[in-house]
């Protein structure tokens, strides 16, 4: 059971992770692309002898450092103790499994804080050979944190038949390597490096946009054209790998993206494909603002373009996460426990021996029926909804009397394959009593009309 | 080959000669040169209109079977929901674009000579937008949909001596059903478009004939001190990237915020509870909610009507009374009548959505 003293109101628990996670993601992505593009670069000043690009790259390295090594570690922390908070079952479940592979990512972590630092302060001051070596140093650590944390993501939403078929009996580091690579691993790091490189044009655009075009304009045009070239490739492979991925994501999972195609049905379960169609508009975009204003007209190519590139990145990347965090539903870890922590292998004893049996949580100043009600909606349904705000309880309720509130309650509970909700939601677990609390708690509390709140 | 084809096209309609025109035409480039984008974006959302209105068009069909078919085409046909919700969206920018489009030329004083027809005829405009706007709302038939129209029929009734018989010839009866659902597709699809796209027509002419106008700063600057762009290709290509901005606004809102439905129409059944007419129309309801406080009965209503009328005809024959003065005078009068609009427009906006809820 999650913590269910925290509550979120509005925004929800999950999107505390969300906002935190985006923002990591976009600088993130760009400490691993732009690893490659500083010593790229550099080695291409070097070798043309062009002193005013390795003066623009000195200054791209500051933004770059303060950029990934404030703000990139400052949110990676972040999501820490965000996901620690609002989905700890999640979290030990992953610790438990890859203890060592986080062990490891943050020695690669450590290496890459460094050499970003040493990469910056000794412009000028070791040999330049040296220094792209440097560069290169860190380009190898980044991409390895992206490899390894790569692995945990994918098995969140593919954990894998060799791992599920262990899960829950203590043996599951024994299938370490089967979980790390597993079916979604290769689709999901090529994308990720697809988007690393591409996100190293957009961010080198935002630096190379201030470079003043009348003063300099050979050196504007070339940055500017060099950075653009970061975006093109990784946009044409962008719909293979797309498509590649979809490929290895389960049926299952994959029909959450066609129900958005023909309805927007109840609005929520077809938000996976509506981000979707965000994504490919926000890229598409990107690349048409990319071509005719960065690379057509790079002289007059502003800090105000750039920023709107950027602006259109936050929303591909904020979309594309979101969309694949909602693939995984009804599930938080695929197929072995649902977003609300319950293991699914636990459903069964649950159901039997009761979901508020061992819990500390139950208040003591409230009548036992309304605090094993509010027990159960904090554990159950509070980490996807929020009261007032997103996915509204209140709302989604609405003018439903008791009567009705149970029955949908049942639905849950049952789960049958021909649920509408079996896609989306995890089963409702408890004993028929704690089942009717919870009924009665939802009933009292959110239904604005008292005249339907009792049970007929 | 490419140049063979581009020779036999250019030898028939000369296009050599309207690219050297595009090069020739110049845009000023000033610190309020972002407000010159606006009509382009104005015109690229009306584009989407008509783009996702035919596509609409291909599932919907008008009369006792409105409601169905908008049912079909928000929960059942692919990508229905989207095309329907990008032009619901769109409508609603389109006409929140003409809002902003016509307060930047009324604050640059491009009315003023020689611009009074282009001042005009986008006066005309935005009331065939607004029209467009008031006939797509009943189309689906849902139960909002059906009641803001009821509500907003009532308002032309207060129209003295015509306006219960006007109201009637807009229904097609005493009531809103069916017919007057089959009026409003004739008006939304075709009668409408017919004036709409020649107006529209003559106003690009008229913006391509004068060019843009520039504001009292500007003119205030010696010529040699403006600064400008070639309209071809540099500003055609910003405003083409701002067309594209609209284009993911829309598919933004389109997808995030889709157009829902409601239940369908029941004439007999009550209104539902804060029910009230499209944004765009709130500054009217509630003006009239306010006069028809102060002044009650139906020549109190009269009255409104009247006060709200002279208000708009001042607002349009605005080119008479500010006419060009020298170079550099402001016309501070015309100014702060503007700023009055917008904050009218702003202040009733708030008090009717503040009253509903």
């Amino acid at each position: 059971m999650n913590y269910p003293f925290w509550v979120v109101p509005i925004v929800g628990s999950g999107w505390i992770i969300g906002m935190i996670a985006i923002f990591h993601i976009m600088i993130s992505h760009f400490a691993v692309g732009g690893g490659f593009y500083l010593p790229l670069a550099e080695r291409k000043a070097l070798r043309e002898g062009r002193s005013d690009w390795l003066r623009t790259l000195r200054g791209h390295s500051k933004f770059f450092l303060i950029l990934t090594g404030v703000f990139g570690a400052v949110s990676g922390a972040g999501i820490w103790f965000s996901i620690g908070l609002t989905h700890p079952e999640a979290t030990s479940a992953l610790i438990h499994n890859f203890v060592f592979g986080w062990a490891i990512e943050w020695v690669f972590f450590m290496i890459e804080l460094s050499t970003a630092a040493v990469y910056y302060y000794t412009w000028d001051r070791i040999d330049s050979d040296l220094h792209v070596k440097v560069g290169w140093l860190y380009a190898g650590s980044s991409i390895l944190t992206l490899v390894i944390i790569n692995g945990i993501l994918a098995f969140m939403l593919t954990p894998g038949e060799p791992w599920l078929a262990v899960a829950g009996t203590g043996q599951e580091a024994t299938r370490f390597w089967q979980a790390f690579f597993n079916p979604t691993y290769f689709p999901s790091l090529f994308l990720r490096i697809a988007v690393c490189t591409s996100l190293a044009g957009i961010w080198a655009l935002v630096t190379t946009s201030r470079i003043d075009g009348d003063a300099e304009p050979a050196l504007k045009t070339q940055m500017v054209r060099w950075s653009v070239k970061w975006l093109l490739p990784s946009f044409m492979l962008m719909p293979l790998l797309l498509g590649w991925y979809l490929w290895t994501v389960p049926e299952s999972q994959r029909a959450l993206l066609s129900l958005g195609v023909s309805t927007i049905g109840s609005g929520m379960f077809t938000q996976v494909t509506r981000a979707a169609l965000v994504i490919v508009m926000a890229s598409a975009t990107i690349v048409g603002v990319a071509y005719f204003f960065a690379y057509r007209n790079p002289r007059e190519f502003t800090l105000a373009h750039a920023l709107s590139v950027l602006f259109l990145a936050l929303l591909a990347t904020g979309s594309a996460e979101y969309s694949r965090e909602l693939l995984r539903k009804p599930y938080v870890v695929g197929r072995y426990m649902f977003v609300n922590g319950t293991r699914v292998r636990s459903v069964d004893t649950l159901n039997q021996s009761g979901y508020l049996g061992h819990t500390l949580w139950m208040r003591t100043d409230l009548p036992l029926q309304t605090s094993q009600g509010e027990a159960m909606f904090r554990g159950q349904c509070m980490s996807c909804h929020t009261v007032d705000g997103y996915r509204s309880i209140k709302r989604l309720l609405g003018g439903r009397n008791r009567a009705a509130i149970s029955n949908f309650l049942k639905t849950l509970h049952d789960c049958k394959p021909d649920s509408p909700y079996k896609r989306f939601m995890p089963p409702l677990v408890g004993t028929p009593e704690e089942i009717a609390s919870l009924g009665d708690y939802l009933s009292a509390t959110f239904v604005p009309n008292p005249s339907i709140r009792t049970l007929q | 080959m490419k140049t063979a084809i581009y020779d036999w096209v250019d030898e028939r309609l000369s296009l050599t000669d309207v690219l050297k025109l595009a090069r020739k035409k110049t845009v000023p480039v000033h610190a309020h040169s972002f407000w010159y984008y606006w009509g382009g974006i104005t015109l690229f959302l009306f584009l989407l209109q008509a783009l996702t209105g035919v596509l609409l068009l291909l599932y919907y069909r008008p009369g006792s079977e409105a409601y169905e078919s908008v049912r079909q085409i928000t929960f059942q046909m692919q990508f229905g929901w989207l095309i329907r919700s990008a032009h619901a969206w769109s409508a609603n920018l389109l006409v929140l674009s003409i809002f902003v489009h016509m307060f930047s030329v009324f604050f640059m004083k491009a009315y003023r000579k020689p611009r009074e027809f282009g001042w005009f005829s986008g006066m005309a405009l935005l009331v065939f937008a607004v029209l467009f706007g008031f006939s797509g709302y009943l189309l689906p038939m849902d139960e909002l949909s059906f009641f803001a129209t009821k509500v907003g029929l009532q308002m032309c009734t207060t129209i003295p001596a015509i306006g219960k018989s006007m109201a009637d010839l807009i229904r097609g009866g005493p009531d809103v059903n069916e017919f007057t659902v089959q009026r409003f597709f004739a008006l939304h699809v075709v009668v409408l478009p017919a004036l709409f796209i020649p107006l529209l027509g003559f106003h690009l002419w008229l913006v391509q004939k004068h060019g843009n106008a520039l504001p009292a700063s500007e003119q205030a600057k010696p010529p040699e001190k403006r600064r400008s762009i070639p309209f071809f290709p540099n500003f055609l290509a910003k405003d083409l990237a701002m067309w594209l901005i609209a284009l993911n606004v829309v598919a933004l809102m389109a997808s995030m915020f889709p157009w829902t439905l409601g239940k369908p129409a029941d004439g007999l059944s009550p209104a539902p509870a804060g029910i009230h007419p499209e944004w765009y129309f709130m500054p009217a309801f509630e003006a009239l909610k306010i006069l028809g406080k102060i002044a009650p009965g139906a020549a109190g209503e009269a009255v409104g009507m009247l006060l709200f009328n002279a208000a708009l005809l001042l607002w349009v024959v605005i080119p008479f009374y500010d006419g060009a003065t020298a170079a550099g005078q402001r016309g501070r009068r015309a100014h702060y009548l503007g700023i009055g609009a917008v904050g009218a427009l702003a202040v009733l906006t708030v008090a009717g959505y503040w009253g509903i809820h």
